[in-house]
């Protein structure tokens, strides 16, 4: 039976036919479709695995090991800078012989696409000894999913399976096999073997696009090619085929690791001589580039590539509505930014990761280090600023699964250094950034069983934060209102952090109440066409019509929740929000004179 | 860029789009065809790609493809590449694509770098005329392209959220092996929700039949 899917189901399907007794895993691009791969091919299968998110890659790392420990076949699923989170144990941990399994899927993001920084796993995997794979194809992906499982048994070490965003998220058509009936043999070695001195060395994508690409300049029996498939460790025939080759060109994503693995100084061209770009995807087109030169380069003449440059010369007079990601109209995520912005439009935004760091275009996020780095960059601003002996105010904001990601321990830190910094919680009571997975306050489990809610509130609580208010964020005049008293709060003695929860569902989660909704005649009838809400909101529901200068609502997309009448200084409700901001101003001046008074 | 090897001789100029067919029968890697899918999210472009490639590989043909979505669900673009033939990879090179199925217009000009000297281009837009340059070089580079209201054409069935049905009936027009009418179809009665394939394919069947008329009025405007 044949099936069309992704390569994070490939890689789901060959890890349930080889076995797999236990999977966890973090959600994060391009990663996050693996473990719900699995639940459907246990379920398919009927199965007993247990599969579940965890609350971070380091515990799904540490709950495969355990598993694996004690002998099961056991797998763990991250993206590239979750297994940044996940290093003290994989460092600690591979040299401890198991009695089952363990693969350890890491999906690398070149470009970066969806991510802080490109990393590559190889390097990584290869600088520390650990078996890493690196699969061309979604079907590839599959068997070796399979294969790496078989092969951490039989070795009893963790095994490392990398993939990239081009592999996890290509569709092909993959076979599947009734459990453990699977043969797989490494798809590795001499894939052309060409008349002339040069080679390539290549493994991932990157192969594949390479082979298509010798094949379209007809240099298939030109150029021999290698193609690696286990990285680390490096098999000693590739060896042999750099010896052989005058020149040898290694095409990889996203680091310096077969190159290095290789190292035969002069005869090895790559990154480090300069022939492929030191950062970035290596695209069709860059890769075409890369083995023009290095064929011509080589005696090979082949015709470079040449952009027909009269195609952007016509586009210049079309103005491409350019489409950075935006917040989902009537986010309520808009509305907590909107609210902390006008709060206070000076103060300090640390951010975190998440759906939320677009709040940057609004000017409430000014730093996104990595998960958790919300609370942390509040906590280092504020001592920084203590030390100068005044307090500004700090402003930061992470979201629900962040928080239990990774914001408790900075956070408790930070209650017993009396840190005083405002914290908005921003609960929407989901992972949305990567797809909806549930978060441990869900009260739902990965394959969709009910289970125990942990309230963020109570541990709040139990942290013994004193100030603490949850809001709903469509309320933009009762959250000013309150960030103002959270700041009002931090000047008092005794204070630590203060912490808001600003809490709506997520709209891909579930629609707005029908209660909830405003007519939004008004705002298109009353507007004397100054464009601030543009400027300030930016709500996909709403664009600017330059001939009618005029605001005018997006039917298909306006979910009518009214925020962005805030956002407008001729509505009722802006000007309501105008007065409030005035309060604090006075009151901001009386203390400037008090203290010029000194 | 020269042509794809093993392409069948010419058929990559698509110009006599109702004589001109992939012949299928002179074997599997007879045909290799690389399409690009842009829209925005909520178009349905993952869906037609899908389409597309379920309804080659049931025909026996490899195809693969190469989605980017990134952000889709908050409004960005979306790109599905697909490669049906005899490849490798599923990605795209610059010039390189046959047939540019353009969901929203403005993705059309976005990945209009794609399409491939005398390439095929669909649409979706309420336009008549592209602009005078944009048409200068679509005729220079030997592109024949297509303007179809798909939004309007779903509207009138009442799917505003299928124009990338009207897009697929469209296309099918081309009948290109094996995208014919009737295998698309099969494919849609598969892959598309079943309370929701009766108006998917009367979508699909406005947007083929409008391909006819579109046809006739092409060819009145040569003469
Ligand atoms: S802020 Fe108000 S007046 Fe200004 S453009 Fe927006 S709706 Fe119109
Ligand atoms: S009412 Fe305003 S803020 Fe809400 S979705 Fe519509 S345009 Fe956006």
């Amino acid at each position: 039976m044949r099936e069309v899917m992704i390569g994070n189901f490939a890689i789901a399907r060959g890890l349930v036919e080889a076995g797999l007794e236990l999977a966890a895993a973090y959600p994060g691009t391009p990663s996050s479709e693996i473990l719900p791969g699995i639940i459907e091919f246990k379920n398919r299968e009927k199965l007993a695995i247990h599969a579940e998110w965890s609350t971070n890659e380091r515990c799904a790392l540490e709950v495969a090991f355990g598993g694996a420990l004690a002998g099961r076949k056991a797998a763990c699923m991250m993206k590239q800078v979750g297994l940044n989170v996940a290093f003290p144990p994989l460092l600690h941990g591979y040299a401890q012989p198991l009695k089952g399994g363990l693969v350890i899927v890491s999906c690398d993001d070149p470009g970066p696409q969806s991510s802080q920084t490109e990393q590559d796993t190889r390097l990584l995997a290869a600088h520390f000894g650990i078996p890493v794979f690196d699969p061309a194809s979604p079907g590839e992906a599959g068997d070796i999913a399979y294969y790496a499982m078989k092969y951490s048994c039989e070795h009893k070490v963790p095994v490392i399976v990398r993939s990239t965003h081009r592999v996890s998220h290509a569709r092909e058509s993959i076979e599947l096999f009734v459990p453990g009936s699977r043969k797989v043999k490494l798809d590795e070695g001499l894939k052309l073997k060409g008349k002339g001195r040069i080679g390539i060395v290549t493994s991932g994508m990157t192969c594949s696009i390479t082979m298509d690409i010798l094949d379209e300049l007809n240099l298939g029996d030109k150029i021999s090619l290698y193609k690696v498939s286990r990285v680390f460790p490096l098999g000693t025939e590739v060896i042999g085929f750099v010896n052989q080759q005058e020149k040898t060109l290694v095409l990889e994503e996203t680091d310096v690791t077969l190159e290095a693995l290789l190292d035969h100084g002069f005869k090895v061209l790559g990154r480090r001589s300069g022939h492929v770009p030191s950062a970035g995807e290596l695209t069709y087109d860059i890769v075409r580039d890369i083995i023009c030169r290095f064929a011509n380069d080589h005696g090979i003449s082949v015709p470079e590539f040449n952009a027909d440059t009269s195609i952007e010369d016509a586009l210049k007079e079309i103005q491409i509505a350019p489409r950075p990601p935006k917040l989902c109209a009537g986010c309520s995520h808009r509305a907590s930014f909107y609210a902390m912005k006008s709060a206070f439009p000076d103060a300090v935004f640390p951010g975190d990761i998440g759906c939320y760091t677009l709040g940057i275009s609004m000017g409430a996020v000014d730093t996104c280090l990595d998960m958790g780095g919300g609370v942390t960059f509040a906590s280092g601003f504020y001592d920084t600023f203590a030390q100068d002996g005044t307090l500004k105010p700090i402003l930061a904001s992470v979201g629900d699964s962040t928080f239990f990601h990774a914001c408790l321990t900075p956070l408790y830190d930070s209650v017993l250094k009396k840190r005083r910094f405002v914290l908005v919680i921003m609960d929407n009571s989901t992972t949305a950034m990567t797809g909806l997975q549930p978060t441990p306050q869900s009260g739902i489990s990965a394959d969709g069983t009910s289970t125990y809610s942990i309230k963020i509130e109570n541990i709040i609580k139990g942290f013994g934060i004193e100030f603490l208010r949850i809001v709903d964020p469509y309320d933009i005049p009762l959250l000013l209102r309150t960030i103002k008293e959270a700041y009002e709060y931090l000047e008092t003695e005794s204070a630590g952090p203060a912490v808001i929860i600003a809490r709506r569902e997520c709209l891909l989660f579930s629609k707005i109440r029908e209660e909830d909704t405003r007519d939004m005649a008004r705002l298109v009838a009353e507007c004397t066409g100054c464009k601030i809400c543009i400027k300030t909101f930016d709500c996909p529901g709403s664009y600017f019509d330059e001939e009618k200068k005029k605001i005018c609502i997006d039917e298909g997309l306006c979910i009518r929740c009214g925020m962005c009448y805030y956002a407008c200084p001729t509505s009722d409700e802006g000007k309501s929000l105008k007065e409030l901001k005035k309060v604090r101003n006075e009151k901001k001046r009386r203390e400037g004179r008090e203290d010029s008074k000194k | 860029m020269g042509d794809n090897k093993g392409e069948v001789e010419g058929a990559n100029n698509f110009y006599d789009i109702q004589h001109r067919k992939y012949d299928v029968r002179k074997g599997l890697f007879a045909m290799n065809l690389q399409i690009v899918c842009a829209g925005i999210g909520g178009r349905g472009v993952l869906l037609a790609s899908t389409i597309i490639i379920e309804t080659a590989i049931k025909a026996g043909l490899k195809a693969m493809a190469s989605d980017e979505y990134g952000m889709s669900q908050r409004g960005g673009s979306v790109v599905s590449l697909v490669k049906v033939g005899n490849f490798a990879s599923p990605l795209v090179g610059r010039e390189s694509a046959n047939i540019l199925l353009s969901f929203e217009e403005s993705e059309f000009y976005r990945n209009l770098p794609f399409l491939k000297t005398g390439g095929v281009t669909l649409v979706n837009t309420s336009r008549q005329l592209l602009s005078a340059n944009i048409e200068r070089l679509l005729k220079k580079r030997r592109v024949q392209y297509f303007l179809l209201d798909a939004d309007a054409i779903a509207m009138q069935k009442g799917m505003i959220q299928s124009s990338n049905m009207a897009m697929l009936g469209f296309f099918s027009a081309f009948d290109i092996t094996p995208f014919s009418c009737d295998n698309i179809k099969e494919t849609i009665r598969q892959k598309v929700k079943a309370r929701l394939v009766e108006k998917n394919l009367e979508v699909f069947q406005a947007g083929y039949e409008s391909a006819q008329s579109f046809q006739l009025s092409a060819d009145s405007k040569n003469q």
